[in-house]
């Protein structure tokens, strides 16, 4: 009933390339508001730091990945506060969600105004059980590790692609803690394959965890007791 | 090492990062954490998890046509493994809680904030982590028409309706008339504005809570749906 597609969170970057392509501000000026957030973080300033910052295809990208990121952070988040999970897990789950909840802020730092809002989630249980925790998990870094390397030979300016390297190796540590909890190999294959976002879209769509808010608010007439 | 080193002093520098990850984001302790959960689909509470006594039928929208939610307290699962969620529901007697199937709801929503309607001083307070954010004068139920004590949530939030009894906006609680059993969709107690403010503060009303206009505005802009409320 609260599903919502993956594809309908403007991870395409529509907004920011439609407000270019009115004219409503210039490019260099997007560029900059982009960049304002990353800039402040890293002590950039000047002409050198806006020229290499991420365009309207990279704050696309960055907006898909701040997607999967939210997506992990509130997994873990939620398992952490279920209390649900024992042992080994439970200390994975602890650390984990505290990097996926770093990537976050990280993200919304670097985007700024121009960053995704939080969807509404629905882990339908598998935070709530180890083994549906676990086999989630393997899934999740998975995916992430291959969206990563699915967008890395698109992102358009060289910092971009490092900050999204930098999360890239870390996703991929993750990927193996939980392999291995879970009883899988952690690196049976000599290569990894990327995954386009479309087939990432596609996995995240049809677990159906990224869902619409509930709708809480009325306008019919009230009939309580007054 | 030092033989490779004049191949690459030709390299250019490596890329500055885009962006700066902070250390680990530990979850900080959430004394003042409350969730709460939709119905999704219809379900049956019972009077332990997986089994027990029925307790009530669950829908999945309110009378006011908005979502059904229940304030979770606690979860455990069956002698069959199956999660379940206990709740407070919004039935008579008040305070009644009852144990949910996990599969009957929805994603968990948070929320940090407590409403606290002092029958004694007519006061509502709202808290958000423990801190008072909100205070006003209000009107409850007379002698006859009590406001029932006890803990509740808020249920639902309506907006935009024609009304001046009930002032601009009006919150929908899961708390229930004991006496007004009749009274049409069950007897809902609801916190809201009124068209008579010269009677507040004051016990006035048939079990409802009623403030100021620009007060209950003000709480609506305060508090979200899901919030826990004491009637004390």
């Amino acid at each position: 009933m609260h599903e919502v597609s993956f594809e309908r969170l403007d991870v395409d970057g529509a907004i920011a390339e439609s407000a270019e392509r009115a004219g409503v501000i210039s490019r260099g000026a997007f560029l900059a508001g982009a960049l304002g957030g990353s800039v402040a973080v890293l002590g950039l300033a000047g002409e050198r730091a806006v020229a290499q910052g991420p365009g309207p295809n990279d704050v696309a990208i960055l907006n898909y990945a701040l997607i999967l990121e939210y997506l992990q952070a509130a997994f873990y988040t939620e398992a952490q506060r279920m209390k649900a999970l024992r042992g080994r897990a439970a200390d994975a789950a602890n650390v984990v969600g505290a990097v996926e909840r770093a990537h976050v802020a990280a993200f919304r730092d670097l985007l700024g105004s121009k960053a995704i809002s939080r969807p509404s989630f629905d882990f339908q249980g598998t935070t709530e059980d180890q083994n549906a925790f676990l086999k989630t998990a393997v899934a999740f870094e998975d995916l992430a590790v291959a969206a990563y390397k699915g967008q890395a030979t698109r992102i358009k300016a060289s910092s971009a692609l490092a900050a999204a390297l930098a999360i890239h190796s870390v996703e991929a540590r993750h990927a193996a803690w939980m392999r291995y909890l879970f009883g899988v190999e952690p690196a049976s294959h000599a290569f990894d394959q990327p995954r386009s976002k479309q087939q990432i879209t596609r996995v995240v769509n049809s677990t159906n965890f990224i869902t619409s808010s509930p709708s809480t608010e009325g306008s019919r007439t009230p009939r309580y007791t007054g | 090492m030092s033989e490779s080193a004049p191949r690459l002093a030709g390299l250019a520098a490596s890329p500055d990062s885009a962006l700066e990850v902070p250390g680990p984001v530990r979850l900080a302790r959430e004394p003042h954490l409350s969730m709460w959960s939709v119905v999704e689909r219809p379900a049956t509470a019972r009077s332990s998890p997986g089994g027990g006594r029925r307790i009530a039928r669950l829908r999945t929208r309110t009378p006011e046509g908005t979502d059904n939610i229940v304030l979770v307290r606690r979860r455990a699962r069956d002698a069959s493994g199956g999660v379940w969620v206990e709740a407070v529901l919004p039935v008579l007697p008040n305070g009644t809680t009852g144990w949910i199937p996990r599969d009957a709801l929805g994603g968990y929503r948070r929320v940090r904030t407590h409403l606290i309607v002092n029958l004694r001083l007519l006061t509502a307070t709202l808290e958000r982590g423990g801190r008072r954010v909100f205070r006003a004068p209000v009107g409850v139920g007379m002698q006859q028409w009590p406001t029932p004590r006890g803990r509740f949530y808020i249920r639902s939030k309506l907006v935009r309706y024609r009304s001046t009894f009930y002032g601009p906006l009006a919150f929908g609680t899961s708390a229930r008339s004991a006496v007004l059993t009749d009274w049409p969709d069950g007897g809902f107690v609801g916190v809201h504005g009124t068209g008579r403010p010269d009677l507040i503060p004051g016990r006035i009303s048939h079990g409802c809570i009623r403030m100021r206009n620009t007060d209950i505005v003000r709480l609506g802009r305060l508090m979200p749906v899901g919030t826990p409320v004491t009637i004390l």
